[in-house]
């Protein structure tokens, strides 16, 4: 298969070869398997072998706590489908994954786009932009924790000072989970806004010139010419974006100090997995959750990605 | 020509290329420090004291070092709270536990049915640590099944802390320069009322939004009303749902805010007491060092008896625990002894964190007694109130937490006392349902 200048993937005709190598390549060099056995054995040991142990520990009432072990067939995954708590979570993290993936995209999106105008001082915005980024995820929360609190939070206070009520960031049930939407944009935007700034410089300066000969404006440019070019850019951050959403659990975690928030209003679904394995010490129940939430992020993948494909022969 | 077997470069880059794999994963996975001569007993020990607490209880290994040159103590400090109760599990149930482990005594009940080991009297006695020496509701905690398997070295019960300065000015406090009694639940409302309007803001500080203080005063107050709670196994939960809803209005109640904000968080709660932005604030007595940091006039008393008569406090131990090997040293078992016996003859200096001693040897000694104002609370080691025994409760536990959301949820009123009581109990009855895993 070549690809072509652009894009588009040519498929050979059949009963065309490949030009035959004169080299051997990793690939078909019996050497190279070699080289990747390091990586296999790692891979395996800390990978595979997990997922596959994870798997059957579904089955049985493993207890932290030490117990005896013994096999319960599907009970758990029974009792995951009653358990309305397992529901609750889950519905926690995929309100959480919308909240999120939508003002990721849209807001790194604008802050690209404003930046790439060419305004001045471009290291700074560049920079200001991404730092967030690099803070560790505790930082994060413990500035947020003191900025976002009820009684004398500096958040609270200018809405007090300019009128307005003050809001319960944390403690309020119906607010808790957008709290921990509002760190998170904060927190990750930076990654994005990186990559579609890489992208909008990739967008080569010719094509804006036609435009502009042809007499298209500044809007008009940026509404035909930058974002249809910056669609693969998009494809690719919304499922990056959805996949580290879905695994929303560190944020929500420390900024409520495991409690779940008000209410268990802001516990997504990976800490109830947590709590249920390493604090009620109900390794094999917590096994069976998490393999169902494995499962539904296979399944959005495979979608993402069938929905990617088909885009893409579209577009070809 | 192709090959068909790797010739002698590829196999040595190959090789070459595994062993700086493996040389790396094993840098990785070299966490483990290593310390001591290597001669003497090896003896390790977990706990989870940071901050203050942490650095007394390196005093406290310290001194056992120095009493036991010939031990090579590695000591590990771990987070406290779930983290910690989960590492410490994992390490019992994998065979590869510490020789000696801190524990609350509220969370003993799940860990002693498998993954602990008895303390055997006899080797107590034999360093001077006997029963009639501990306070009778602490010592029984620590027993499961007829058994000691935590051996106490403190009671932190709920206590209140005092500032002296705002008090006197809000006419709160005796003649004797010390708080005027509290006996009703309408002299602590009113303390918190005139204590606002001196700090125009609120009176008491008291963190609503932080499982761990408003678990306290819920448990204590319920347990003041006389509530009972009974977890039985299978279930149903036996609560005296009227109790509990008269508790949790209690709370409401009390998060007018005025009396006390519906919102503070852990870390706010403190710091709302050490900035004299309330005048009294109610906690285990561990914040002692915030508030002495601050440079604050306080002291402490024991939290009072708001219903009934007798002032039932919420309480809970921190104690040693012997995690259970696949094989026991007896050498390094001895040695585990004599360290948790040693840091229970020295738990004076543990006292200076706020905590009351377990052994009466330190906290009725002289010492102990001209200590201000730990010695003002001492006596309420004999109130304490321990949480139900359940797999699920205890200090952060499922239960702590559950229960913290709802009282949270009555003091911002998202739920009145009767939809929190309903809640909770459900709850319990769910928990109780679903199989042990003990």
């Amino acid at each position: 298969m070549a690809t072509t200048a652009s894009g588009a993937t040519v498929v050979p005709p059949p009963g065309a070869t490949q030009p035959r190598r004169k080299t051997p390549s990793l690939t078909t060099n019996p050497g190279g398997f070699w080289f990747v056995l390091p990586f296999l054995v790692v891979y395996a040991a800390f990978t595979i072998f997990p997922v596959l142990y994870g798997l059957g520990m579904s089955f049985f009432n493993v207890s932290l706590a030490g117990a005896p072990t013994t096999f319960v067939g599907v009970d758990n995954y029974a009792e995951l489908l009653g358990d309305a708590q397992v529901w609750r979570t889950l519905g926690h993290t995929l309100l959480f994954t919308v909240l999120s993936t939508v003002p990721l995209i849209l807001v790194s999106l604008a802050m690209a786009l404003l930046v790439h105008t060419g305004v001045k001082g471009q290291w700074f915005w560049r920079f200001s932009f991404f730092a967030p980024y690099l803070l560790p995820v505790s930082t994060v929360v413990l500035i947020w924790n003191w900025l976002m609190q009820g009684d004398f939070g500096f958040i609270n206070g200018i809405l007090d000072f300019v009128g307005l009520p003050k809001v319960g960031w944390l403690s309020d049930e119906s607010v808790a989970l957008t709290s921990v939407v509002l760190i998170t944009v904060w927190w990750t935007v930076g990654f994005n806004f990186l990559l579609y700034l890489a992208a909008l410089q990739a967008i080569p300066e010719s094509v804006y010139e036609a435009a502009a000969l042809d007499g298209a404006g500044g809007w008009r440019r940026t509404l035909s010419i930058t974002l249809p070019l910056l669609r693969g850019t998009t494809g690719l951050v919304i499922v990056l974006q959805i996949l580290a959403s879905l695994k929303v659990f560190d944020q929500a975690y420390i900024l409520f100090n495991g409690s779940g928030g008000p209410g268990g209003a802001a516990a997504p679904i990976l800490q109830y997995v947590y709590d249920t394995g390493f604090v009620n010490y109900r390794l094999g129940y917590a096994s069976a959750i998490s393999y169902v939430f494995f499962a539904l992020i296979i399944v959005v993948s495979l979608g993402q990605f069938a929905l990617s494909r088909r885009r893409g022969r579209t577009a070809a | 020509m192709t090959r068909t077997t790797p010739s002698r470069r590829t196999v040595l880059r190959a090789a070459g290329a595994a062993a700086a794999g493996v040389g790396a994963t094993g840098l990785a996975s070299c966490a483990t420090p290593v310390t001591g001569s290597g001669s003497g007993t090896q003896l390790a020990y977990w706990n989870f004291f940071t901050g203050g607490d942490g650095e007394r209880m390196v005093e406290l290994v310290d001194s056992y070092r120095a009493e036991a040159p010939s031990v090579d103590v590695t000591a590990t400090t771990l987070m406290w709270g779930a983290p910690y109760y989960t590492k410490l599990a994992m390490a019992c149930a994998g065979g590869r536990a510490p020789d000696l482990a801190t524990m609350h005594v509220s969370r003993l009940g799940p860990f002693a049915a498998h993954l602990l080991d008895p303390f055997d009297l006899d080797e107590l006695a034999a360093r001077g640590i006997t029963q009639d020496q501990f306070p009778s509701r602490v010592w029984e905690n620590a027993q499961v099944d007829g058994e000691l398997y935590a051996l106490p070295l403190d009671t932190h019960p709920m206590v209140l802390y005092v500032n002296t300065d705002l008090c006197s000015q809000a006419g709160l406090m005796g003649d004797d320069g010390e708080l005027a009694p509290i006996t009703s639940v309408e002299q602590f409302f009113d303390a918190g009322r005139r204590l606002a309007e001196v700090t125009g803001s609120t009176g008491i500080s008291w963190a609503a939004a932080d499982g761990l203080a408003s678990w306290m005063m819920f448990w204590s107050i319920f347990r003041q009303m006389g509530g009972v709670m009974e977890l039985p196994d299978g279930g149903p939960a036996q609560v005296d749902r009227e109790v509990m809803t008269a508790t949790f209005s209690f709370i409401r109640d009390m998060t007018d805010g005025t009396i006390c904000s519906q919102t503070l968080d852990g870390p706010a709660a403190p710091a709302v007491f050490a900035s004299q932005q309330a005048g009294l604030f109610v906690l285990g007595p561990w914040e002692l060092i915030t508030a002495e940091t601050a440079g604050i006039p306080f002291t402490m008393v024991p939290f009072p008896a708001l219903f009934g008569d007798a002032p039932l406090i919420r309480a809970d131990s921190h104690s040693f625990v012997l995690p259970r090997q696949l094989s026991v040293d007896p050498e390094r078992r001895a040695a585990a002894y004599d360290m948790a016996a040693s840091m229970l003859r020295n738990s004076l200096s543990w006292a200076g964190g706020g905590h009351i001693p377990a052994l009466s040897a330190v906290s009725e000694s002289p010492e102990f007694l001209t200590l201000e104002p730990q010695s003002n609370y001492a006596e309420a080691a004999e109130f304490v109130e321990y949480d139900p025994a359940a797999y699920f409760s205890g200090s952060g536990s499922q239960l702590m937490s559950y229960g913290g959301q709802q009282i949270l949820g009555v003091s911002t009123r998202a739920q009145t006392p009767e939809q929190a009581t309903e809640n909770l109990v459900t709850w319990l009855d769910q928990q109780l349902a679903i199989p042990s895993p003990v």
